[in-house]
């Protein structure tokens, strides 16, 4: 009976919390004492998926720091971006919530979603029903973009299938396939069902070897694959790693691992050796951590250079950082299109500005990710469906050791 | 006759404490939302923590009442969130699929479902004792979400989630409220009624109950599927909160969260349930939303601690005097005593929430009773 | 051909859930508790490899044996002893926080991406028509060994035979001058002992670390241990290799692979329904 008064206590101060809190509610402006344009984003930066979300607070926060260091947005010292405010879902959806709004009531006006598909489809609805922008580095569920106010950076998994679908059909015709996937992740699952749908019959039937989150053993998947010529690889690097590790001496020599954009950093990962794999790993992708040239390697060497050799380097985070500078040019282009706004301009409004501009043909962004121009940047775009156009690449990580 | 009138009344008001305190708060909170002027960030706040009440609760009739370790809870939940949310969707042809009416038809299909996995889960696994059961139900989590996991898009969604209808936010957390209170009724009507002495009289001395008459498997199965289908109303809740219902979040941590609520709160104490779902939940959000960017890998180690220093706090012997002298209970009831008179019932020894329980029993236990209580434990294997 | 490999994969990683079983089972049949961090002991013991691999490979598995033995002693210390005597479930919560905390330590210091340690490239043994990899082989000579000393030691030694007392009967054991708080402690000492081994094996055959790492191996070796009847330590090693030769064999068909976990569960539903103590557990009459 003490705790029901413990109870009544209890409940009485969180009332009065919701009293305080409640202050400004309705259609009110979040952001109207906000002094630069604040930008927000949720994304895993603990558990197993951290090393997307820590990429992407990184490379976004970079992105900030370096444009607000060549004079702000406009380069003219008129206006900047605040400090980037990421908040942690741990990957999980039910965490996502309490992240949107906390980030929605903290006066961020342009998001950059969330870092991963799952907790993408809890974000669309909420971002969607206050009129708020997205613009996702890598959650690349087909459905991330359904409704007008978000849009990808990255490829969305049904184009990531279907182009691989579509290389395979002209390269590796003859040669047997096998796909080495994740069953319980819909990255994976929704690219092998979409690569398997276009890839041609000639090929016969896919050899599938799966694994489950928390998996780590692959020797028995080596064993299912050791037949195949090219192994497909629709999965995160981590394992991909771990598979090919496992696959020296069992996986023919002259087979091809083949990924798609979760593959790159495969050789980045720390103490891992690629050179130890015999076989060639490729994956087709929209970003090559490796890269040496270009604007990818001035992204690269920004990065190494402001967090160390250690942090995370991956395409979540250039496509984070892609994500910035899109926003950014998205705003220089609003302004010179006669649009206004000021830096306590409300979340809604803001997405009203740069859902023109994204869906308009005439903007075209220059980036990092995407296959490079002649200056070193890529041309992206993104239709009035939220799905980004740009050219893919396949990046070959390393040649295989002995001729085919 | 008239002093027992008056006892009599006394203890009916305090019966009703915790109804009144959580139907004032939802009140208010209704109040403020009719009136628009709560923001998302607490609306979220209060369906979660509504729903978390609900698995707390009913957790605790299982753990806390009928003295069974269950770390399936997620997965009963689990079977209701996808049920549930499929038949929101099957409906919402046919009928307004964010309506009430479909909401109500889900609840129902959702919980019952729900149920008949709890007697399906129960009816063996209730011949286990102990730690075989907290095995075997954490089993059956894993496999429900398993199978929902690699179920067909047509179905259920597979790894994607089934997308279900999501009800208006604004005015949700009072259905919550309303399950809430609906749960609270459920399991304190079942726990002072005879059926409840039965239960707790199985979980104080199984053998004994057993001995004086008392039905053990069909109590241990009616707690069980009670249980498990007021589980399925709260995945049933989520599925409605929620514009996704994603297996991967029904695993297995997600049932410890809700057993750690149940044991914070003190084992068998329903109001105890309430407080730490609450306070938890609440924790745990402002933890996840304050320590944002580089922060963040701190919230773990946070609660982690937290945890530590209060199981540690209330549960260690050794510190026992320490905790009588200086408690919450104790600095409560002493601004209350403070503030009016001293509350009313207390010497009431029989109360049902006063009842010892099985932990406390065992502090308490001299040494051939604890040999009772180690044959009660699985058994141990001859090493040699 | 392909099932011998097979075979002989379940067996290796059949290995490793019972070296992890072992310290759940010794840890269980003597404290009485779910010790739920005993997973997070393996991650910590694979970092402390990291640490020192750069000094000698060797070396680095000594320390990583000492430090999560250690280690185990402290946890016990810290956060298990002061509530000995209290309910059974405080201290699984308990261990539960300890997990977490374990967790987010070595993601503090260590961060989140995952690392590789290559203790040592052991190739492979050719046999004609199979191949073995030598970690494989090794897993699987060192579970032997490991449980063979093991059970010498709890059958001969002095301190193991104490430990059998405390886990027949705690009263009684303390009026025969047994010091429960120590045999306690060392059970502790030698479950982390034994979960930093089964992550040496492990490391050998999948070189790759992150602090979530320990999490799933505990699962499956406490559904083990379970399987082969929890407090018994030939039954953590039956239920280890059983549950590791059913994963492989559930993977290596393409149909059935992704529900390989529900499966392990499902075998441990029906052999607990079966024999409600598991395979090797004995059944014991209560009375009150």
């Amino acid at each position: 009976m003490k705790f029901t008064k413990v109870l009544a206590l209890v409940l009485a101060c969180v009332m009065c919390l919701g009293v305080l809190a409640s202050c400004g509610g309705g259609d009110v402006n979040y952001a109207k004492d906000n002094t630069k344009i604040k930008i927000g984003a949720s994304g895993p930066l603990t558990g197993g998926a951290a090393i997307y979300g820590i990429a992407v607070k990184n490379s976004a926060a970079l992105a900030i720091k370096e444009i607000n260091a060549a004079g702000g947005i406009f380069g003219d010292g008129s206006m900047f971006f605040d400090e980037l405010v990421m908040t942690d879902d741990k990957h999980d959806p039910t965490l996502v919530a309490a992240n949107y709004a906390s980030l929605y009531e903290g006066g961020v006006q342009i998001t950059l979603g969330t870092v991963t598909t799952g907790p993408a489809l809890e974000f669309k609805d909420l971002s969607h029903d206050d009129n708020v922008f997205v613009l996702t580095p890598s959650a690349s569920g087909d459905a991330v973009p359904e409704y007008d106010n978000a849009f990808q950076m990255c490829f969305a998994d049904s184009n990531q299938g279907t182009a691989s679908a579509q290389y395979f059909n002209e390269n590796y015709q003859g040669k047997k396939v096998g796909a080495f996937y994740k069953s319980d992740d819909e990255y994976s699952t929704g690219i092998l069902a979409k690569f398997e749908e276009a890839l041609d019959a000639s090929f016969g039937t896919v050899t599938k070897a799966a694994f489950v989150e928390g998996d780590s053993d692959f020797s028995q998947h080596v064993q299912n694959l050791k037949e195949c010529d090219i192994i497909f690889m629709p999965i995160y690097y981590t394992p991909a790693s771990q598979f090919m590790t496992a696959g020296i001496g069992t996986i023919k020599n002259n087979a091809i691992y083949y990924g798609c954009d979760g593959l790159d950093g495969v050789d980045s990962v720390k103490n891992f050796d690629i050179n130890t794999i015999p076989q060639e790993v490729s994956y087709l992708s929209h970003f090559n951590s490796g890269a040496t040239d270009g604007a990818a390697k001035t992204y690269i060497n920004a990065y190494r250079e402001e967090y160390g050799a250690d942090a995370p380097l991956n395409q979540f985070g250039a496509a984070a950082y892609d994500c910035v500078y899109a926003i950014r040019d998205a705003l220089v282009a609003a302004k010179a299109a006669g649009k206004t706004f000021e830096v306590n301009t409300s979340a809604s409004d803001f997405c009203d500005i740069l859902k023109d501009i994204f869906t308009s043909d005439s903007f075209v962004f220059h980036g990092v990710t995407g296959a490079p121009e002649a200056d070193g940047k890529s041309n992206i775009s993104w239709n009035s469906t939220g799905y980004v156009n740009k050219e893919a690449v396949k990046y070959i990580v390393k040649e295989a050791n002995e001729a085919n | 006759m008239a002093s027992f009138m008056n006892k009599l009344s006394k203890i009916k008001w305090n019966h009703y404490v915790n109804y009144a305190a959580v139907a004032i708060v939802a009140i208010v909170f209704s109040a403020m939302t009719f009136a628009g002027g709560l923001p998302q960030s607490t609306l979220f706040l209060l369906e979660k923590t509504t729903m978390n009440i609900v698995l707390a609760v009913s957790l605790s009739l299982v753990v806390g009442f009928l003295g069974e370790l269950s770390l399936g809870h997620a997965g009963f939940m689990c079977v209701g969130a996808y049920i549930g949310g499929k038949t929101a969707c099957l409906l919402d042809g046919a009928i307004d699929g964010k309506g009430i009416l479909s909401f109500i038809i889900s609840l129902a299909v959702g919980a019952l479902v729900a149920g008949v996995f709890g007697f399906i889960i129960g009816l063996p696994a209730l011949r286990l004792k102990g730690d075989y059961l907290a095995i075997v139900t954490l089993a059956f989590g894993e496999i429900v979400k398993t199978v929902f996991e690699n179920s067909s898009k047509e179905s259920f969604g597979g790894p994607i989630g089934l997308r279900t209808p999501r009800f208006d936010k604004q005015y949700l957390f009072i259905i919550g409220f309303i399950l809430v209170l609906l749960t609270m009724f459920i399991i304190q009507n079942l726990i002072r009624s005879k059926h409840g002495r039965a239960i707790t009289a199985i979980r104080d001395n199984e053998i004994a109950a057993r001995a004086t008459g008392i039905n053990v498997t069909k109590y241990k199965l009616v707690g069980f599927i009670i249980s498990s289908s007021l589980a399925g109303v709260a995945g049933v809740f989520y599925s409605f909160a929620n514009s996704t219902v994603k297996a991967a979040v029904f695993d297995y941590n997600y049932s410890i969260e809700i057993l750690i609520m149940v044991v914070l709160g003190g084992m068998g104490n329903i109001s105890g349930a309430i407080v730490s779902a609450t306070v938890i939940t609440y924790i745990n959000t402002q933890l996840q939303t304050l320590l944002t960017g580089d922060l963040a890998v701190l919230k773990d180690i946070i609660y982690a601690l937290i945890l530590v220093v209060i199981i540690i706090y209330n549960n260690a012997p050794s510190l026992k005097f320490f905790r009588e002298k200086y408690n919450m209970k104790a600095l409560v009831s002493k601004i209350f005593k403070f503030v009016g008179k001293p509350s009313a019932g207390k010497d009431d020894e029989s109360a049902w929430h006063r009842v010892p329980t099985k932990i406390e029993m065992n502090e308490i236990l001299s040494t051939d009773l604890k040999v009772v209580e180690s044959t009660l434990e699985p058994d141990k294997e001859d090493k040699g | 051909m392909d099932f011998i490999v097979t075979l002989v994969n379940g067996l290796s990683l059949g290995g490793i859930y019972a070296m992890i079983a072992l310290g759940y089972t010794m840890v269980y049949g003597i404290a009485k508790m779910l010790n739920f961090a005993h997973g997070d002991v393996i991650m910590v013991g694979g970092y402390t490899v990291l640490v020192f691999l750069a000094v000698n490979p060797v070396l680095a598995i000594v320390m990583s044996v000492i430090f999560c033995l250690l280690l185990g002693i402290v946890i016990e210390k810290v956060a298990y002893k002061p509530l000995r005597g209290a309910s059974p479930l405080a201290v699984l919560i308990t261990a539960i926080g300890v997990s977490y905390l374990l967790q987010s330590l070595a993601l503090i210091i260590f961060g989140a991406a995952p690392e590789f340690v290559i203790i040592a490239n052991l190739g492979t043994l050719d046999l004609g028509p199979i191949s073995i990899k030598y970690s494989t082989i090794i897993t699987l000579v060192a579970t032997v060994i490991v449980m063979t000393v093991l059970s010498l030691f709890v059958k001969y030694s002095k301190i193991g035979r104490a430990m059998v007392a405390v886990s027949e009967d705690r009263d009684a054991a303390r009026l025969m001058g047994i010091n429960i708080n120590m045999i306690i402690t060392i059970t502790f000492a030698i479950g982390s002992a034994l979960a930093a081994l089964a992550g040496v094996c492990s490391l050998l055959n999948v070189p790759t670390i992150t602090p979530t790492y320990g999490a799933m191996p505990g699962i499956k070796a406490f559904t083990a241990a379970v399987i082969g009847g929890i407090g018994s330590i030939p039954g953590a090693m039956v239920g280890g290799i059983l549950l590791g030769i059913v994963e492989c064999l559930c993977k290596a068909v393409p149909e059935i692979a992704p529900y390989t976990i529900a499966i392990e569960f499902a075998i441990l539903i029906v052999i607990l329904l079966v024999k409600p103590t598991g395979i090797l557990g004995k059944k014991r009459r209560e009375k009150v």
